[in-house]
């Protein structure tokens, strides 16, 4: 099982100093952690992670999950979409619900804790359930411009929060209570993230038929329109007459999404062709591979036209990448233009920046080091756990701003 | 002489609940949030650790998303250390961008998703367990401290309690007895470093000063 120490040498220190002193203030306070599915999904990903090591540092700490059926999850996809600006139809009787089936949960579930942290709209009524303790709503998605007749529904539940925390401010939306602002993080200790070895990056090479003869592009992402493919494409080709390179774009193969299918046929018939582009259709579990991927790529791409935080940003730039990213969603909040990599608005931009960085090694070496030192600084797993600690201790020490520990 | 303590501090971020598409929606903003807010976009500008085009907030804002450069520039020159309050900071930059805007028409909001965001932060300070009681241990410390020790001292020490000098210089005039050295480090220019070149900045400084102290007989 994983503990703190294992981050030494890894997280900042004064990151794991906090933590350790933040869960010595709290313990033996009790915490738990409420959402709606153990595996799958980012949030399932990091509390699989979180709730370990905080129980190694005293903290008595709990997991609990909400079920429903099929009906409820169906419903709460609707409310997801909506929260982020896509219209859906709502009954009454959804909602009711949507309540209900929260109600049977706050039945069978213990809610008894000094902390509660929910996480996303599916479990939000349960606090209308609360028995003690303080309550504060995890809300990942970016709800800055929902459907609002949804939002109103939701932020109903949500104002009786004592407090919220989103993934970046302006994914934010007002409710009348604290917000705080914790961006979402990557383990570095995960299969995902691990240092590799130069000869497992090679055989993941030969595994995808992908000389490293020359400079490697690389996107990873949903085969989706709104990551644009088929721009970075453009921009590959208008590199390529200055500068010869390949291009990997590797996603997973989504057989259960139809729009998915007709995105990857889409871009396969755009490449038309092209011995070097490489579209790769990853197998569901390819943490490795990605990670081998991103290792051999000379520049990383992530030219999205919307996206949520779009952690794959990270991901590259801890491996000392490059990374150039469409100026959207989480993107800035990752990337410093110009110092930790590249925003841009156009294909042309991207091509531009590309060039820029294929041609000059010692630049794209310093951007890969100030990126990797920005990751450390802020988006490893360590500094997430810190942070939700901080906000429950902050809480109880409400009034002020400054706290000596 | 007290020993110098080294802290370090860390921050988390609160949501202001404001926005500004514009720059007179800006104006408003600045106007009316909390100190604390004026506070965060511009004396925790240096929280990012890197220099970057302008050197606040609302300065970088209107340079990138609105493009608005003479603006950025004009609030990019407000020092914030020159007042001895936040308030008084406040009717500074409010005064900026009145000027501007009697004197320009007013630009295109920012594109949706890139508005300006307010946010305060609350701060936990926390010790480092690192302690110098003379020169050289100063000296030695400064080579290992986290950056965010570094960051803590050297610009929130300016603003803690009362505005004044940085507590690195303060340590050195008041207790170390070494007021010449303190100057040195008062007058490095805040806004042209990030931490890292910050670091090697001051060691150089003091290195030079332990290295004379044991060269003179």
């Amino acid at each position: 099982m994983l503990k703190l120490s294992d981050y030494a040498g890894i997280s900042p220190k004064p990151d794991l100093q906090l933590l350790a002193r933040l869960a010595d203030k709290l313990s033996p306070k009790r915490l738990l952690h409420i959402n709606s599915t153990k595996e799958g999904g980012g949030v399932a990903e990091i509390l699989n992670r979180m709730v370990p090591l905080l129980g190694g540092l005293g903290i008595t700490v709990r997991w609990e999950v909400i079920r429903g059926d099929q009906r409820f999850f169906t419903i709460t996809k609707k409310i997801h979409n909506s929260l982020q600006g896509l219209d859906e139809t709502f009954t009454g009787d959804m909602w009711d619900y949507h309540f209900t089936v929260n109600e049977k949960n706050a039945r069978t579930l213990d809610l008894d804790a000094d902390a509660v942290f929910v996480h996303d709209p599916q479990p939000v009524p349960l606090i209308k359930f609360r028995k003690n303790g303080l309550w504060i709503w995890r809300c990942h998605i970016d709800v800055a411009n929902p459907v609002e007749s949804v939002w109103n529904r939701v932020s109903a539940y949500a104002s009786s929060y004592d407090a919220a925390i989103f993934s970046v401010s302006k994914f934010a939306r007002q409710i009348p209570l604290n917000e705080f602002i914790i961006t979402p993080t990557i383990d570095p200790l995960s299969e995902k993230n691990l240092d590799m070895g130069q000869n497992e990056v090679c055989k993941v090479a030969e595994k995808y038929q992908i000389p490293l003869d020359k400079p490697l592009l690389l996107q990873v992402s949903r085969f989706d329109r709104f990551k644009d493919p088929n721009g970075v494409i453009r921009a590959y080709r208008m590199v390529k007459k200055y500068n010869d390179c390949r291009l990997v774009l590797a996603g997973s193969s989504a057989t259960d999404d139809p729009e998915g299918e007709a995105v990857i046929r889409e871009v396969q018939e755009f490449a038309d062709g092209d011995p070097d582009i490489h579209i790769l259709l990853l197998p569901a579990f390819s943490d490795r591979d990605i990670n081998a991927l991103q290792r051999m790529a000379s520049v990383v791409l992530q030219k999205s036209l919307k996206e949520g935080f779009g952690l794959t940003v990270t991901e590259a730039m801890w491996k000392g990448k490059p990374v150039i990213g469409g100026n959207v969603g989480g993107i800035p909040t990752q990337i410093m233009n110009g110092v930790t990599g590249f925003l841009v608005n156009s294909e042309e931009g991207a091509a531009f920046r590309i060039r820029q960085l294929l041609n000059n090694p010692d630049l794209a070496a310093r951007m890969g080091e100030n990126a990797r030192e920005y990751v450390r600084n802020h988006f490893l797993i360590t500094r997430q756990i810190r942070d939700y600690l901080f906000v429950w201790y902050a809480m109880l020490n409400k009034s002020k701003s400054v706290l000596e520990l | 002489m007290n020993p110098f303590v080294f802290k370090q501090c860390t921050n988390v971020l609160k949501s202001a609940q404001r926005k500004a598409g514009t720059i007179g929606e800006l104006l408003q903003g600045i106007t009316e949030v909390s100190e604390a807010s004026i506070f965060h976009h511009t004396y925790q500008y240096f929280l990012k650790g890197h220099v970057l085009e302008y050197t606040n907030d609302f300065a970088q804002w209107v340079g990138e998303s609105l493009e608005e450069h003479t603006l950025a520039e004009h609030l990019s020159g407000v020092d914030p250390y020159d007042f001895s309050s936040v308030e008084l900071l406040r009717e500074t930059l409010t005064a900026v961008v009145r000027d501007y805007l009697s004197r320009f028409p007013q630009p295109r909001p920012a594109l949706r998703g890139n508005e300006f965001s307010f946010n305060e932060s609350v701060t936990i300070v926390f010790p480092t367990g690192i302690v110098a009681h003379n020169l050289a241990e100063f000296l030695q410390a400064l080579r290992y401290i986290d950056g965010s020790s570094i960051y803590y001292h050297f610009y929130e020490g300016r603003i803690h309690g009362v505005f004044g000098p940085d507590d690195f210089s303060q340590w050195l005039k008041d207790q170390a007895g070494e007021p010449e050295l303190a100057g040195k480090l008062r007058h490095l220019d805040p806004f042209m470093y990030d931490i890292e070149g910050l670091r090697k900045l001051i060691i150089h400084v003091v290195e030079h000063k332990v290295q004379t102290d044991m060269e003179t007989l």
